[in-house]
């Protein structure tokens, strides 16, 4: 397969130097992802995904265009090599553009991101461990009236990245995430909440564990009541953390947002951001990571980059044209939708170091206080500010949990959130977006009614 | 077209399902950014495909192929069917697929195709509007400028005799600058969008969006963060369409009913908020964002009533929930490409506009904040909690709009919110967004009149 892809990038390379292509970057990818969804505690859906497309990214002097096409034919092809020069020509000069990247370093190949058990997974096998996670969820929701949403997704992809600077990559990955979403009702009051688990590895799911959590988590959000606002501490569980970080931070540290003076801390690299408990890697070489990989999406070999050490900052993260725009070193981050649009920068595997306690530890030493689990929110990139909706949340008193909360905000700012971190857990999870532990903060507004 | 189609309709029927239906699309798409005077993105790409779903008593399947041959579309067909027989003994609930089928042809007529404009005089326009923004005032210290264009051929069949063609255009213009006065940072977001050739920039509105843009970033740099609290709320269309969407559109998608994942689950033909609500989504409309002739399961589309005079009467049917329901299809099945499988799907929607004279609604606000545009906004149908953020407002006090505040959360409940609506304007607006639903997102519009809600949480500092 990766043979194949690495032959059509090749061709493709060839002939866009023919039509006039001074720089040129192919990639090329082909996947199968298999879903089955389960509605009202019962399978119902089971779909395929077959995908096999290119994107072709041209370059004459220093304007780019770039074309994806959602086939491999070669007449579709040489329509899209075609279309990506007509872009490039019509383009605007960026003067900061230097170079595509070229094949340098010693690259560290990624281990365990390939799970045969995953490539090979069977409808009737997916469809047992999701029938396991549904029961499971039944079990523990017994005489309640309630309704599961849940579903088993597996993908299996290869791609491969070449360009006409010495870089041919290829790689195959796996992945695999199952959820459960239960619904309950009871009266008046209806509740809902889920639990997943993604991985690259078929061994790391556990049906009965999601089942289980996720029943146990929707009754605990039974009764929700609104609280007395004001300023008090919150607690992120890992989901929580995750959200905030993940997408709240991660963010503001991509040198392009910060680059074009778009992130909040766009003034403080070098500076102390953050409370001293806080440490975060982004490590795209761990085995087995979600984010892991032995090159990144512009085919630049993946590294273990420190983001912020003893709460300062040390890192940005780059892919080729920040980095030479800034004159530092790439740090292979690099990342795209697939073949589907051009490289912009995201993490590889963003990690909080586990520090020591958790989320039942952090609860039983709160004075008053709330617990967020989860939020959808994402703060104002510009300005730092974070207005954020406890989706799923608790209120503390005297170390035990009162009761589920309803309409309920926290409001700060990110600067202040990352330096009022006073606990960083060690119950590290794995999200989609980070692996976190849960993390406290010392005070925020809290807004109920 | 027709000739894959019914090549994947008889191999699946032939392999046992007991209905199947089949999309062919071919899309184009331009998207040309500007950032600061410079090329940021120009982009083109070109989906090709079919999905085709196979159904037999509850069970699902459904399978995609870039392979458009005859050969490829039987060899999906029966292996889709295949699937779904499979599925069709874990099912719970049986239920069968019928359903009034259409044939035509639908061409959209525009003056200027987006094929026959060059990419230089899109790419003129695009910094047209990065060169106004910046040129707008000294603080603006960045530019971002987006052209988007896609134009859809898209060919439906399924196995109750349905066979329809239709095309959509839908071009898209944004200006979202950054200003900077000392430590304090803003930015801001415009977008328009509508539908129909690249004639329809051809207007004021979409040529100054930079100035526009540019205008409201300026302004937001002399607005202060809100403190939390419960405020009487006046939002503006733009606004009021988000909550309409969000708040109480998610929540009508009759997919939630067989699921059981939406409050207003036992509210069909009871009251859902005051008399004088109606709430409508309106697919039907000319050169809106959100329009279309026949949905993603070849059904003609209807104007929906969703709430009239505050009771629940009508939901955002596809085929399978209206046979569930026992209720009329209403042509709300919307996918984003071939690669999903179509689900119901708001259009435009909005909040139908009252008799209170704006400016008095707001001159009969004592202490209360006016809520304008959106960051975002999301919601959790099951348990009727939603949130959205307006991306600037006023404090209003003793019937006087004052300073301006920025980023102003707003979190609720659907049911408790829109009992809370105590007056609405005789004013209309709508704005374009994308909607997103289970990773697929559909162009959508949304808007109303101003309205006022009573006592809500306002997430602050």
């Amino acid at each position: 397969m990766i043979k194949v892809l690495l032959d059509i990038g090749e061709k493709a390379i060839k002939l866009a130097e023919k039509m006039g292509a001074e720089q040129v970057e192919v990639y090329v990818a082909k996947s199968r992802a298999f879903e089955i969804e389960a509605e009202n505690n019962a399978i119902k859906v089971a779909s395929e995904q077959q995908d096999a497309g290119i994107g072709i990214r041209t370059v004459i002097g220093k304007k780019i265009g770039f074309a994806y096409v959602t086939t491999l034919e070669e007449s579709d092809i040489e329509e899209t090599i075609s279309n990506s020069l007509n872009l490039a020509r019509a383009s605007l000069e960026d003067p900061d553009f230097v170079t595509l990247p070229s094949s340098g370093g010693t690259y560290q190949e990624a281990k365990k991101i390939f799970n045969k058990e995953i490539h090979e997974l069977s409808s009737e096998d997916a469809a047992g461990l999701l029938i396991r996670t549904i029961d499971a969820t039944k079990e523990k929701l017994e005489g309640k009236d309630f309704a599961i949403e849940a579903a088993i997704s597996s993908s299996s992809s290869s791609s491969a990245i070449v360009n006409n600077l010495g870089i041919a990559m290829s790689e195959s990955r796996t992945s695999v995430s199952l959820y459960s979403y239960p619904v309950i009702k009871e009266g008046d009051d209806q509740t809902a909440s889920y639990e997943y688990q993604i991985s690259r590895n078929l061994n790391d799911i556990d049906p009965e564990y999601i089942g289980t959590t996720a029943a146990t988590l929707a009754l605990g959000f039974l009764g929700p009541k609104t609280i007395d606002g004001g300023e008090m501490p919150v607690i992120f569980a890992p989901l929580g953390a995750s959200a905030v970080l993940g997408r709240g931070f991660a963010g503001a540290i991509n040198a392009e947002e910060v680059q074009m003076g778009r992130s909040y801390i766009a003034d403080a690299f070098g500076e102390c951001i953050a409370s001293e408990s806080l440490e975060i890697i982004d490590d795209g070489t761990i085995p087995g990571g979600l984010g892991t990989r032995t090159y990144d999406a512009e085919g630049y070999r993946s590294q273990r980059t420190p983001v912020i050490e003893s709460g300062v900052l040390k890192n940005l993260l780059h892919n080729s044209y920040t980095s030479n725009k800034d004159s530092v070193d790439n740090t292979g981050n690099a990342a795209r939708p697939s073949y589907s649009g051009l490289p912009r920068i995201s993490t590889s595997n963003f990690i909080v170091t586990p520090g020591k306690g958790t989320l039942a530890d952090f609860i039983s030493e709160m004075e008053k206080g709330i617990v967020c689990r989860n939020t959808g929110d994402r703060p104002n990139m510009t300005t730092g500010d974070l207005s954020a909706m406890v989706m799923e949340g608790y209120y503390v008193e005297n170390g035990e949990i009162q009761h589920p909360l309803k309409n309920t905000l926290i409001g700060i700012n990110m600067k202040d959130l990352l330096k009022t971190v006073s606990r960083v857990g060690n119950d590290s999870r794995r999200t989609f977006s980070m692996v976190t532990p849960s993390i406290v903060i010392d005070r925020a507004n809290i807004t109920s009614g | 077209m027709e000739d894959l189609a019914t090549a994947a309709i008889e191999a699946a029927l032939k392999s046992g399902a007991s209905f199947v239906d089949v999309r062919i699309e071919n899309t184009a798409t331009t998207i040309i950014e500007i950032n600061d005077g410079v090329s940021k993105q120009s982009m083109a790409s070109r989906l090709k495909g079919a999905g085709i779903r196979a159904f037999i008593e509850g069970a699902w399947a459904f399978a995609q192929t870039t392979d458009l041959t005859s050969a490829g579309m039987r060899a999906t067909g029966e292996s889709v069917a295949k699937m779904a027989l499979a599925t069709r003994e874990k099912v719970a609930d049986k239920f069968e697929i019928d359903g009034p089928s259409f044939e035509d042809r639908f061409e959209y007529k525009v003056k200027k195709p987006f094929k026959s404009i060059s990419i230089d005089e899109k790419m003129s326009l695009v910094k047209m509007v990065d060169d106004q923004a910046r040129d707008f005032d000294k603080r603006i210290t960045s530019t971002r400028s987006v052209y988007g264009d896609m134009y859809t051929e898209l060919f439906v069949a399924n196995s109750l005799g349905t066979k329809v063609y239709a095309e959509n255009s839908i071009p898209r213009i944004i200006s979202a600058p950054t200003a900077k006065d000392g430590a304090n940072r803003q930015r801001i977001f415009k977008s328009l969008g509508v539908r129909g050739g690249y004639e329809v920039l051809d207007t004021d509105e979409a040529q100054n969006i930079g100035n526009s843009a540019a205008k409201l970033v300026i302004d937001l740099l002399s607005s202060v963060s809100t403190k939390g609290g419960s405020y009487d709320v006046v939002m503006d269309p733009i606004l009021n369409g988000v909550m309409t969407h969000e708040a109480f559109g998610h929540a009508a998608e009759a997919d939630n009913w067989p699921s059981h994942s939406t409050v207003l689950e036992d509210k069909v033909g009871k009251e859902v908020g005051p008399e004088y609500l109606s709430i409508t989504d309106d697919p039907t409309l000319t050169g809106k964002r959100g329009s279309y002739e026949y949905d993603w399961e070849g059904t003609k589309v209807k104007k929906r009533t969703l709430v009239k005079d505050g009771i629940l009467t009508e939901l955002l049917h596809s085929l399978e929930t209206a046979n569930r329901l026992d209720m009329e299809p209403n042509g709300a099945a919307r996918s984003q490409s071939f690669m999903h499988a179509p689900l119901p799907r708001m259009s435009n929607t909005f909040m139908e506009p009252g008799d209170w004279n704006v400016d008095e609604l707001i001159q009969d606000t004592k202490n209360g904040i006016l809520l304008c545009s959106f960051n975002y906004g999301y919601t959790q149908s099951a348990k009727g909690q939603f949130m959205f953020q307006a991306s600037h407002g006023y404090i209003i006090e003793n019937g006087e709009k004052g300073q301006m505040v920025r980023d102003v959360s707003l979190a609720g409940n659907i049911l408790e919110i829109l009992a809370k609506v105590d007056a609405i304007g005789n004013d209309f607006e709508l704005d374009a967004g994308s909607c997103g639903k289970s990773g697929q997102a559909v162009p959508t519009m949304t808007g109303g009149p101003h309205a006022r809600i009573l006592d809500v949480p306002v997430g602050g500092m």
